[in-house]
């Protein structure tokens, strides 16, 4: 699986938009079953992908250390769900930790309410995790805050995966993605 | 005779630095909404502007300082095949007569360790220093 995604990464690299299709993401064809997983989420509750069929879930990675990258993706998937109106129902983002030693589901909570109150986060082992990333192609490196700093941060892969409502992985999106055009493929893929 | 020498020079000093000052004109500070878990120190924050370096000569960001968290750093994010990394930066160069932007994904001021969430709508409060101009006051608003 981890393979076959990594070949349809690059494969999206060498084609760019022309394999595109109607979405505006880079998208995968043909679409595949998204790999499915068990986390612990922010709510308490077992996160299990393959619960949420019948709703499009935007599945992202980060950490609540990161100030950048990870907030402004939050803040665009916050846009797109307000963008949707009604059909936000039908929406769930579900945010997974590279960074489990500091992200427990409390801190994955107050992290996200900041952005929606309905946004999930997902935690787990790091074995969990691991297997998570791997099945996603989601690459991460811990490196120190600064020499000689007890702090550390982790670069990531940052992209955002669209699932559809049958569970189908079907676009992957670069960070920097206006969000115009996240929330008219999210959009195309409730069938509205 | 000492204490009227140390004012005039502090007076002095003033006119100098505010003047020096006007050289860079910070363009709508924003701070990134942020959570500031609990006070514990774990939440951090990011904050974006516009400079303009309206001098005829370069000039640099070379510190941040802010009441509102732990420590204010410069740093930039950059892209590696997909992974987005970050790493502290000592300054931010900015070239005479030109626009440089502190923006999502690229240069940002990383607050470190919030005392408070950020919530839309708040202020935070900030001085720059650049390196020729000086010590700058900026507030970022919350968005």
């Amino acid at each position: 699986m981890a393979r076959g995604l990594r070949s349809a990464v690059c494969l999206l690299l060498v084609c760019g938009a022309a394999a595109a299709g109607p979405l505006k993401s880079g998208s995968f064809h043909p679409p595949r079953a998204a790999p499915d997983f068990s986390l612990t989420g922010s709510d308490g509750r077992e996160v299990k992908l393959s619960s949420f069929r019948g709703k499009v879930v935007a599945l992202g990675f980060g950490y609540t250390f990161c100030p950048d990258v990870c907030p402004t993706t939050l803040a665009d998937l916050a846009q797109v769900h307000k963008k949707l109106g009604g059909a936000a129902k039908d929406f769930q983002v579900i945010y997974v930790t590279v960074d489990p030693e500091r992200d427990s589901a409390q801190q994955l909570r107050k992290y996200l309410a900041v952005f929606h109150p309905g946004f999930i986060g997902a935690t787990g082992s790091e074995k969990q995790l691991a297997d998570v990333r791997r099945d996603y192609g989601i690459q991460i490196a811990r490196k120190p805050f600064a020499p000689d700093s007890p702090l550390y941060v982790i670069h990531h892969s940052s992209f955002v995966y669209l699932i559809d409502r049958a569970g189908r992985l079907v676009a992957m999106k670069p960070f920097g993605e206006p969000l115009d055009d996240i929330a008219d493929d999210v959009l195309t893929l409730l069938g509205k | 005779m000492r204490v009227i020498a140390a004012c005039l020079l502090a007076a002095c000093s003033a006119a100098v630095f505010a003047q020096a000052a006007g050289k860079i004109r910070v363009e709508e500070p924003w701070a990134r909404r942020a959570a500031a878990m609990g006070g514990s120190g774990a939440g951090n924050g990011a904050v974006y502007v516009m400079l303009v370096n309206e001098s005829a000569e370069a000039d640099a960001l070379v510190a941040v300082q802010s009441d509102a968290a732990g420590a204010a750093e410069i740093h930039e994010t950059y892209r590696d095949m997909g992974m987005m990394m970050m790493r502290p930066v000592k300054q931010i160069h900015l070239p005479a007569g030109r626009k440089v932007e502190l923006k999502p994904g690229g240069y940002h001021i990383m607050l470190l360790g919030l005392k408070q969430d950020l919530k839309p709508g708040a202020a935070v409060k900030l001085s720059l220093r650049f390196e020729k101009a000086g010590a700058v006051s900026a507030e970022a608003t919350v968005k």
